[in-house]
């Protein structure tokens, strides 16, 4: 007795050779996939009386997210306002290091031209780290480019973000296999927003900085500090 | 443009409602003919009395609203790919092919929706239990 997806590949084959297509094709797919081990969860650990443990070895424990948290309390809401207030502030008035490394940057200068008009979402490239509050990192990292990068993050004002532009600050791209390329500016800052792309287009790049808006809209800043 | 007569012309026009509803999401107001409403729930205008590019625009049906939850036609109609909208033309109609979703979505990035890579492949290493053999 085969195991269950031998046979459905043979089934296949045979389906092929004969072309009948008395079975529909999604039905395939599916039996095809179907695999038992669920390999996103196959690392987890298990503990000596079979309870999950975490990667640091700790008792695994359900903890609620934070978007699942209820407001409780007229502290909450009060302090609820005032996150809305200063994230108002902060997603209005974006002000970017300009990190153009190749020719994403063009893309990002493009932003900044009137057909796309950063400057009515209250974004203006600064040129000094100690003005911005956002980096766009456009283009390839090289090795020799990321200890500049990291000293230009550090020299930004808290609070600070970062957005990823292009696959090859996002992963290396096509430099991945290069010797002296970063695979990913994200092994070097914190990443808030990655733009796929190569190069993303404007528009793809500004629907990033509305994600990135949207994140800082989210942004507990004063319930975070209250909760502790 | 916006001037002071224009803003008054189209408040005219839309009523004190529409007015603080549109200032709250566009920014402008601006008076026109609704083109169609998409399945998301999206109302989309025109007036081609405007500037240009500034002639078709979006009422979003959220407040959180975002780009992608604009449908792919109502998209090219709205970024001037497109002279018809997509009630009118035979090709952009939704809901005729078998493979298509039945509903609009958005990106869900940001949400617990959101997509998260996983591996499909067997992993090559696992864990194991020590043994150590008894010293004598």
């Amino acid at each position: 007795m085969l195991p269950p997806t031998a046979r459905v590949i043979q089934d296949v084959s045979h389906l092929r050779s004969r072309l009948v297509p008395s079975i529909p094709r999604f039905q395939l797919a599916a039996r095809l996939s179907t695999s038992s081990n669920k390999s996103a969860t196959a690392l987890e650990r298990q503990g000596h009386s079979s309870q999950p443990l975490t990667a640091s070895g700790k008792i695994r424990r359900e903890m609620p997210l934070l978007s699942q948290e209820k407001k409780e309390g007229a502290m909450q809401y009060v302090l609820t306002t005032l996150d809305q207030v200063a994230n108002w502030a902060r997603q209005s008035s974006l002000w970017p290091m300009t990190f153009g490394l190749a020719c994403c940057a063009v893309e990002m200068m493009h932003l900044s031209t009137p057909r796309y008009d950063q400057d009515r979402l209250g974004i203006i490239f600064r040129a000094s780290p100690r003005q911005s509050d956002v980096m766009i990192v456009a283009g390839t990292l090289t090795n020799k480019m990321a200890p500049a990068l990291r000293q230009v993050y550090d020299q930004m004002p808290d609070p600070r973000w970062v957005v990823s532009m292009g696959s090859c600050a996002n992963g290396g791209g096509y430099y991945h296999y290069s010797y002296s390329v970063v695979r990913g500016c994200d092994r070097i800052v914190p990443v808030d927003v990655y733009v796929p792309g190569c190069p993303p287009t404007s528009e793809a790049l500004m629907y990033g900085i509305f994600q990135l808006q949207k994140k800082m809209r989210h942004t507990r800043i004063t319930r975070m500090w209250y909760r502790r | 443009m916006s001037t002071i007569v224009r803003t008054l012309r189209n408040l005219r026009k839309i009523g004190i409602k529409d007015y603080g509803h549109q200032m709250q999401y566009i920014g402008d107001t601006k008076a026109g003919t609704l083109i169609g409403v998409d399945r998301y729930g999206n109302k989309y205008f025109e007036n081609l009395e405007e500037l240009p590019l500034r002639t078709r625009w979006v009422d979003y049906k959220e407040k959180e609203y975002d780009p992608s939850q604009i449908e792919p036609g109502w998209h090219a109609w709205i970024s001037y790919m497109v002279d018809q909208p997509p009630t009118a033309d035979k090709i952009l109609q939704t809901g005729v092919r078998t493979w298509e979703l039945p509903e609009h979505r958005p990106t869900l990035t940001l949400s617990r929706a959101a997509f998260k890579t996983y591996s499909t492949v067997k992993p090559k290493y696992s864990a194991w239990e020590p043994v150590a053999a008894p010293r004598n």
